[in-house]
Parts: C-alpha cells; structure tokens; sequence
C-alpha cells in the first residue's frame, strides 16, 4: 500500500469517526462526504478491511477503524490547538494545514504536543479533544505550560492562552469584560466562588468557567 | 426640534450619575452592575435648547446576553438619538473601547465620556486624551460626574454635535471583526494609558476582599445580619414605633383627633370610619406611619449603605453555590436581597438574570418566601414582643421553605441554567447625599402606593364588617383559618388585607398579638402563613407584567397551597410536641 492509500483510509476514517460523533452516521451522507473529500474508491477499501461496516442504513465503526479514527481525531485537533495557540495561526489557515500535519505526526508526537499545551480538552472550534495516553496519566505529575485557571495557586499572575467553553454567548461576555487571550489575569480567591483581576477590572466565576479558560504561566 | 440624548455604557459606570447631572431628575444610583434595568427619561435644558435625555441599562456589547442589556441595543435601533454619549469607565480603557467601536458603526455621533477619572488618578494612571480623540476620531471627555467635574464640558460637546447636523461620516473607520477590535483595542490602550506599576493595596481594597474570604466573609455576613436585626428589628421596629405608637399617637395624635371628632360630629358612623376598630385614622394611618414608616425608613437606610458599598456583588460571591442547587447562581442573590427590600422592585430586576429558568424560580422564590423589609420588619416588632425562640423557628421554616421550594423548582423548570460570570465593582465609601436622596426616593414612593392602599383596604374591611359579611367570609375561611392552621378566627381580616399589602397583614397580626388573642403556637403559625401567603397586589401586577397572566396564575396558585400546608403542618408539629 502506498502512501496517498494509507492516508486516505486515516483521513477517511476520521472523517467518519467525526460523523459518528455528531450522530449522522447514515450510509448516504457518509459515502457523499467520502467521495468528494477523500476518494471514490475508500469507501469500499475499508469494508473490505473490515475496519467499518454497513448496517441497514447506517454506517457502523468496527474496533479497529474506530480506534484509528479516533486517534487521527485526536492528532488533528491537538495540532490545530498548537496552530492557534502557539503559532498564532488564524482563520481556515488552521484546519488545512491541520489536515494536512496530522497524518505525519506519530500517537507519540501528539502526546508531547498534548502535555505541552497542558492536556486541552478541545479544538479551536470547540469539538472535544479525544484524550490520550498521556491525559491518563494525569497531567498534574509534571508542570504543564498551559494550565486551566483553576489550577493556579491562589495569588498567581498568568496570561490568558484560550477559552474553551462551547457557548458563544459565555466566550463572549468573558471577552467583553476583558478576558482576552494574551491579557494577564491575577487570581484573587478560589473559594467559595472564582475571583480574579484583569486590568481593573474585577470579575467573580464558577468553578466551570474558570476550568474552562486556560492561561500560560509566566 | 428637540434632540435626543442616549446614554450607553458598560454597566456601573454611572451612567444614572450624569443621567441625574444632565437632567436634574434622580435616577437610581447604586454600586452594583444591573441598578438601572429598564430605560429612564429625562429632559435637559442648556445653551438654550431642550434636550430629551434617556438612560440606558449597562451593557458590555450590542451583541446581548440578558434581558437588561437587549433593553439597550433595542433602544438605539428603535430611537436613533441624535446623540450618543459613551459614558465609561476610565480605569478600563480596554472594555470602553470594545463598546465605543461597537458603537461607532452605528454611525450616529458619539460622544465618549471617560467618568470616574478621580478614581483613575488615584491609581497612578494617566490618559492621553487629545491621543485618544486621533486614534477614534470622535471627541473624548473626562469627568467626575459624581461631583460634576466635566459635566459643563460634555453639554458643550453635545450641543456642538447637536448644532452640526446630521452624522458626520466616521473620520477614523471603526474596526469590524472581533479579532480586529481586540487587536485595535490593546493598541489603543497601549498608546493612550499609562498606568503606575502601584503595589500597595488601599484599605478599601482590602476591605472588599475579607468580605468576600472563604472564612471571614460568612463572619462578615452574620456581622451584617445583626447590624440589620439591631437597627430595624430592635431600634426601629422595637423602640421607634413603640415612641409613635404609644407617645405620639397613643398620648397626642388619638386623644386629640378623637375629641375633635366629638366635637365635629355625633354619628356613630362617621366616628367609626375614622378612628372605630377599621376606622380610616386609628388603623390605616397609625399602621401606615406608626408601625411600618419608622420600619421600612430604617430598611431602606441600611440597604441604601449595603447597594452603594459594592457589597452585594461579594454577597453573591459567597452564596453562589447555595444558589446553585436552586437552579441559579450568584447573580441572582441581588434580586432577591432587594426583595427583601421591596419585592415589588426585586420582581422587575430579575431582568438581570439571563436566562428565563432563572427569572422564573427568583420570581417563585420572591413570590413565596422572601418578605419584603416592611413585612420583616413589622414580624420582628411582633416576635421580639413574644419569645425569640418563635424568631428562630419563623427564620427556620421560611429558610426551609426556599431550600426545598428552590430545588424543586430546578428540577420542575426547564431551561437552563446559566454560569456565573460576573463583575464585582470596587469598594466605595458611600456618598450621603446619594443614600439620602435614595431614601427619600424609595419612602415618596412607599407613601405614594403603600397608604392609598392601606386606605382602600381599611374602606374595604370596615363596609365588609358594617355589613356584616365579614362574619359571612370568616364563617367561610373556617375550615382553613380555624381548622387547618388553628387560627382564631378574627385574623381572617389580617390575612384578607395582606392581600392588598402583605405588610399591613402582618401590623394586623402585630395588634392582635398585642391585645393578647394569639398564644405562642398562634403566633408562630399566623407570621408563618402571611409571610408566605401571595406577595402584595403591587408585586403580583409586576409579576403578571413580567412573565404573563398564566404563568402569575400559576405561581400564585402553587404559591397559596403551599403556604396553607406548610403553615398546617407548622401548626400540627407545635401543637403535638407542645413547645
């Protein structure tokens, strides 16, 4: 097998790995998808691999397709947190090249890349990140660079890296009150509520909030 | 033509401030976000013109995320102002400039008022204003409006907008996606402030934050609460109104009104209207100005110093979590401590909370167990009359009522429950003209609606007993008022004016329990029942007003089935353990 095949059955698989996840796993719009974004061909190749299946009008992931899919799943949404946090990439910009990197790093590579961003737990767009072996291992053993502002010692200055709640609205308010990546934000109190100081600003959360926004340490 | 003025700014900025500086009408002034919830109206006149100045609730974005901030944006579709005046804060430059691009691509001419710059000297910080003017391209004020610093140089600014025209295209285009405001506005920000690398924290700074430590702020919360039983309970409720009841109405006001009345008439009718058992003068004005002025004047002293403190945000940063199980979280401690005030008001600033889940189990929480100061007040006058034990067993039930009442709710309401994000403002030392203009505010008001009212409902109880259907409607609520609750059946009339105003019930109850007809357990179950009774005819119409006629019916009907059991049940455990 060649290397554009082998791609294509990783990029397949988490095209429909993805598919699954967002429950619209029937056999038309997956085959469609399949044709115009991977090849004509792909489709067949992994039923006969055995890697997934047909099962009326749904498509069924099999232990070892799912497995691939999840783990190509993982590397392309870690690799578009590295993009946006760390290279400052913006835009469409993230995804296509995510596409395109997430194929030629190892399950290994994307570990590092997972406890350097200090375990996210989703992707620039919000989907959840797929945790790996290294999450499992808990990150509290070693220092991560990018922590969730819950972690912080109380008293302690970082800058904020990225917020990851799904809600428009939440991001939003956050922002709007001065909560933006690259601003530093002192922690005030942990308990009983969340409190920290931006510029001068002085803004009260729960604890989900606060798990929620990530901030490099300095 | 006259023009028209908005003011618009991220909230507790004080915009109520220059509301009141431009207008000479008071608005409002409290330091917590979310004070002004709905638009308030005023006229200016200056440089020989009329203006029409109009308030607008606090807002971080066009783009609203509760009720109080769509009042804003919705204001500014549907108005067009000839003017709009950014009123912000100094200190934060960033947050300002996000709304002042927003702002700018509405395309109206914009004013931008830096407020508060005392405070921004304070701090060290600095601004370049004339810097500023460039970068945004619209003229730029500084001012103090609490004090009225830079007021007279905004007028000017306004009317030589005003005098210009029509909008002027914008000189510097306002940045448009999200990304580029953020980036603009760190630019801006860097240019324009600088700020002083100030270590030390100032007394109030750290006064704000022990009211808020995971210790000592429920310490600060007791302390706050016997200050409060203290003033209102034992100061105001007890020795005030015994002062106005006994000396000035006992000794002058009734002895000399009744001679006169002698002197004036000779019918027994009339003699009754006025000062008889329901009579006008010895039950209505002796409730409304002997028993509940003192009370609510003192409630709404303590409470005006408590708002303009900034102590009721870090009260919902201590209780955010207890509020959780109820389906809600810290914003919410704010219309329910100012239902404590007045639960009328506390019912329109539910607006405040984001989404309609939340509205909702405030306004069941409001409606059913939280009484409003006249009503506590009035209940604390009674109970310390009887046994404090009755205090801490009343203070028991309604704590478990909004326990219980809350959780169920959370569970029964569907919707969802939002986070709890929220600003607290700094420390302030409170200014006394503004708590006393407040107060003075709030008591106009409480006269205004509370004595006509306490009128109507005396009219009401004195023909209702004339013509003897007082009997009729106590031989009806029997079963309820004898029975359930063991009750004589002579409070029927309290509870039948608490509809009208739950706090004249309650000074019913106060004068029954003083001539000696209620024992103890009587007492216990009485206070228990009206406080949990259907809130006063005022909050029910703002209920009904703010969430519709169905939705009021139906809280109002949970509302009274609760209120009648869990009274029974109180009344059944009294009497079995015989306390």
């Amino acid at each position: 097998m060649n290397t554009q095949e082998c791609f294509d059955e990783e990029e397949a698989l988490g095209v429909i790995w993805n598919s699954v996840e967002k429950k619209q796993s029937d056999l038309a719009s997956i085959v469609e998808r399949l044709r115009t974004g991977v090849s004509a061909t792909v489709f067949d190749d992994l039923i006969a691999k055995k890697l997934i299946m047909v099962d009326g009008n749904t498509v069924v992931m099999m232990p070892a397709g799912a497995a691939v899919g999840r783990d190509v799943t993982r590397r392309h949404r870690l690799t578009e947190r590295l993009l946006a946090d760390v290279l400052q990439v913006k835009g469409p910009d993230i995804d296509v090249t995510a596409c395109k990197i997430e194929h030629i790093i190892s399950t290994g590579i994307a570990d590092s890349i997972c406890t350097l961003l200090g375990h996210p737990r989703a992707c620039p767009h919000g989907s959840p990140i797929p945790s790996g072996e290294c999450c499992k291992r808990l990150q509290s053993s070693t220092e991560p660079i990018v922590t969730s502002l819950d972690t912080l010692p109380v008293g302690a200055t970082a800058i904020v890296a990225y917020l990851v709640t799904g809600s428009h609205p939440h991001i939003h308010k956050l922002l709007s009150l001065g909560v933006v990546p690259g601003t530093p934000v002192r922690l005030h109190q942990k308990s009983p509520s969340f409190v920290v100081n931006v510029n001068e600003t002085q803004i009260a959360l729960d604890s989900d909030i606060a798990r929620q926004i990530y901030v490099r340490t300095c | 033509m006259e023009k028209t003025i908005a003011l618009v700014g991220n909230p507790n900025v004080g915009k109520s401030v220059v509301f009141s500086r431009l207008t000479g009408t008071y608005a409002v002034v409290s330091n917590y976000p979310g004070t002004t919830v709905d638009i308030s109206r005023g006229t200016a006149v200056f440089g020989g013109r009329k203006f029409q100045v109009i308030d607008t609730p606090g807002t971080n974005s066009l783009e609203p995320v509760s009720e109080d901030e769509q009042v804003t944006r919705d204001i500014l579709k549907s108005e067009h102002p000839d003017v709009i005046v950014q009123v912000a804060d100094a200190k934060n430059m960033y947050r300002t400039l996000l709304l002042t691009f927003e702002l700018q691509a509405l395309g109206l001419p914009l004013i931008l008022e830096l407020n508060m710059f005392d405070e921004l000297l304070q701090r060290g910080m600095k601004i370049d204003r004339d810097e500023l003017e460039k970068l945004l391209g619209i003229p730029v004020v500084e001012s103090t409006a609490i004090s009225g610093e830079g007021i007279a140089e905004l007028k000017r600014h306004i009317r030589a907008l005003t005098d210009s025209g029509a909008a002027r295209e914008a000189l510097v285009p306002p940045p448009v996606t999200s990304e580029e405001k953020h980036t603009k506005a760190r630019e801006i920000t860097l240019r324009v402030l600088r700020a002083s690398s100030r270590k030390e924290t100032t007394r109030l700074e750290k006064l704000g934050a022990a009211m808020m430590h995971p210790v000592g702020g429920y310490v600060f919360v007791a302390v706050v609460l016997f200050i409060l039983y203290e003033f209102v309970g034992v100061f105001a409720a007890g020795t005030v109104v015994d002062f106005l009841e006994h000396t000035v109405f006992g000794a002058w006001v009734t002895p000399v009104v009744s001679s006169a009345i002698d002197h004036l008439t000779t019918s027994v009718l009339v003699k009754d209207f006025l000062i008889g058992k329901y009579g006008i003068i010895s039950m209505a004005i002796s409730y409304a100005f002997a028993i509940v002025l003192p009370i609510v004047t003192a409630f709404f002293l303590f409470f005006s110093i408590l708002e303009d403190t900034g102590y009721l945000p870090r009260l919902s940063v201590m209780l955010d979590r207890l509020f959780r199980i109820f389906g809600l979280n810290g914003k919410a401690v704010l219309p329910m401590v100012l239902g404590l005030g007045c639960g009328t008001m506390a019912a329109l600033s539910t607006r405040i909370l984001e989404t309609r889940k939340e509205r909702i189990i405030t306004v069941i929480l409001l409606s059913l167990t939280i009484p409003c100061s006249a009503q506590i007040g009035v209940i604390l006058g009674l109970l310390s009359g009887v046994s404090w034990k009755i205090a801490v067993v009343w203070i028991a039930s309604i704590s478990l009522s909004i326990v219980m009442v809350g959780s169920l709710a959370n569970k029964l309401v569907p919707g969802e429950q939002s986070p709890f994000i929220f600003e607290i403002p700094p420390v302030r030392v409170p200014s006394v003209v503004n708590i006393l203009r407040k107060v003075g505010m709030r008591l106009r008001w409480y006269l205004k609606e509370a004595v006509p009212l306490f009128v109507l409902g005396t009219v009401l109880l004195f023909i209702v007993d004339k013509l003897a259907v007082l009997t009729v409607i106590e031989r009806m609520a029997r079963p309820i008022v004898v029975s359930v609750l063991g009750l004589p059946p002579v409070t029927t009339a309290a509870f039948l004016i608490g509809f009208l105003r739950r706090d004249y019930g309650a000074a019913g109850l106060y004068v029954l329990a003083k001539q000696g007809l209620l024992d103890p357990t009587q007492v216990l179950v009485s206070v228990v029942a009206i406080t949990l009774f259907v809130p006063c005819i005022a909050q029910c119409f703002m209920v009904v007003k703010e969430q519709g006629w169905k939705l009021a019916m139906l809280i109002f009907a949970g509302v009274t089935l609760y209120a009648v059991t869990f009274a029974g049940i109180v009344n059944v455990i009294a009497r079995s353990i015989q306390w």
